[in-house]
């Protein structure tokens, strides 16, 4: 499967001189689960709006389904969350803006009222659908966001910290949304402890916004110093577990602790 | 933020965004609710049309009473749509008002050297009503119909897709820019201490707008990214909520045939 998003020597500058990222190559491939992590202000969002198609590089260039570099040509594939709901959500009702992406891009009425009603049970939004964006608290926010990208069902999910605002319960209900989704992941996300049960290779963006490392989700959260070197700390799990076991034994999710302590205790 | 001046931005704050958001009327079960949108925008801008032809204040009233029996038939609360029309002809009377003077006529008064004539006055009258009988109409189509309806129902009747995207936009960013200012100044008051005088006031009120229109551009640009992220770097289209055109949809469209061609025979003649 070939790459649905390559970047080569990505650097973006803003006007007022900060470099956010810098010299950034990195590959996504078709279906693959990918977290980008990296301390506040490290310049993850900025890689996801570069990525996105959203925010012109100021060097390097992105190329999306090995074909284009129009990211315009295939919004209809690419899902691009952002991080404030608030910036995300501009229609008048819940409704309007779970339906604007699908109507934009072209699906029809049926299928949008199918998908946006799909999603909208899956998120419990069905009650909120026709208030305005701007009345709803923030958990409610973020999960109409989250549905809104959904909504057009793309090929490839950009989402930028979609568990910012939400309770336990609707972070479980993303996390199985983002995870039974068909396509490519890529999270962006300081969260490391959602990071294990979604991706399965993990990017890290260092303080100075160039990548640090990029490898298996496994090397990378077991990798204390790394994470700390840029800012970052290991997964609670991990941490737990860290100098007790080997790398390759410790687990890296709650649920793989939990396996792992009924087995030990017999 | 405390004293007359933050409260005075709060509270104006708060009611423009209500005017601007406020669409409950929207699904109430009234004559225009229950139009078709592509009719309810024909025929408003067809009145709207027939008044901005008229010439005489007879004429203009008129329109304005027949405007307020749309309202009341559309469940329209009339105090509302009062408030909700009644700036931009106020703002209007005062660009216009120095014509009472300027217009030759009759003299009604005489008062510091200057005449007061009363074309002058008829002038200011008329212009005045027609504005506001006009932001009337246009404010009963947006409480009557949901806003991504009479979006749909222009692109349906081929308005042309710049002039369609423009007003998607700006309705849009204005929404923004209110709940921008409000939650200024919320952030603003939950941070504020005692009570500053008015020229404490001033003097915050002077800082907020600063802050308010870098955070207004910067909100602007990422609101824009996130259009674009859901396709909104093509034309605006919201889908199409029309229905079958029935007896109702005909009789205001006859309506609206009538009033043009009435307003056009009694400016030009047969």
């Amino acid at each position: 499967m070939g790459p649905v998003i390559e970047a080569r020597g990505l650097t973006h500058e803003y006007p007022d001189g900060t470099t956010a990222i810098r010299d950034v190559t990195v590959s996504i491939d078709e279906g693959e689960r990918v977290a980008v992590i990296g301390a506040n202000g490290s310049g993850k969002s900025t890689l996801q709006l570069v990525l996105g198609g959203l925010v012109e590089p100021t060097a390097g260039t992105v190329t999306y389904f090995d074909e284009t570099a129009d990211a315009e040509a295939v919004r209809d594939r690419l899902g691009v969350l952002l991080q404030d709901p608030d910036d995300y959500l501009f229609n008048t009702t819940v409704r309007e803006d779970l339906e604007y992406g699908p109507a934009q891009l072209g699906m029809s009425r049926e299928a949008a009222t199918q998908r946006v009603t799909d999603v909208a049970a899956k998120l419990g939004l069905k009650a909120l659908l026709d208030r305005p964006p701007f009345r709803l608290s923030g958990g409610e926010k973020q999960r109409a966001a989250v549905a809104s990208v959904l909504a057009f069902d793309p090929d490839v999910l950009l989402l930028d910290e979609p568990f910012g605002a939400v309770d336990a319960h609707y972070r479980d209900r993303i996390l199985k949304l983002v995870t039974d989704h068909e396509g490519t992941v890529v999270l962006f996300t300081p969260s490391l402890d959602v990071v294990a049960d979604v991706v399965d290779r993990v990017i890290v963006v260092g303080p100075d916004g160039s990548i640090a490392a990029d490898g298996s989700v496994r090397d990378v959260l077991t990798d204390g110093t790394l994470l700390r070197e840029n800012g970052l700390r290991p997964p609670a799990t991990v941490a737990l577990f860290e100098g007790i076991l080997d790398d390759d034994d410790v687990p890296l999710t709650v649920s793989d602790a939990r396996a792992y302590l009924l087995d030990e205790m017999g | 933020m405390t004293g007359v001046v933050g409260r005075s931005v709060e509270s104006i704050t708060g009611a423009l965004r209500t005017v601007f958001t406020a669409e409950q009327v929207a699904s109430a079960d009234g004559l225009l609710q229950r139009r078709d949108p592509r009719v309810s925008v024909c025929s408003i801008a067809g009145l709207a049309l027939a008044v901005m032809l008229t010439r005489t204040i007879a004429v203009t009233v008129c329109f304005g009473v027949v405007t307020l029996i749309l309202a009341r038939l559309s469940a329209v609360p009339l105090r509302r749509l009062l408030a909700r029309s009644a700036v931009v002809p106020l703002v209007s009377a005062v660009i216009v008002l120095p014509q009472v003077v300027l217009l030759p006529g009759d003299t009604l008064v005489q008062a510091f050297g200057l005449s007061v004539t009363d074309d002058g006055v008829a002038y200011v009258v008329l212009f005045t009503l027609r504005v506001g009988v006009g932001v009337a109409l246009l404010s009963l189509i947006v409480m009557t119909t949901p806003f991504s309806s009479v979006v749909a129902a222009m692109r349906e009747l081929h308005v042309p897709v710049a002039l369609v995207w423009v007003i998607a936009v700006t309705y849009r960013y204005l929404f923004l820019f209110f709940d921008e200012l409000q939650r200024l100044v919320l952030a603003r008051n939950s941070r504020t201490t005692g009570r500053s005088g008015l020229r404490g006031g001033w003097r915050d009120a002077t800082r907020l707008v600063g802050t308010f229109l870098l955070r207004t551009l910067d909100r602007g640009e990422r609101v824009g990214r996130a259009m674009r992220a859901r396709g909104g770097a093509r034309p605006p289209s919201p889908y199409s909520r029309s229905r079958t055109v029935d007896r109702g949809d005909y009789a205001l469209v006859a309506l609206t045939v009538v009033a043009v061609v009435g307003s056009g025979v009694i400016r030009w003649g047969l």
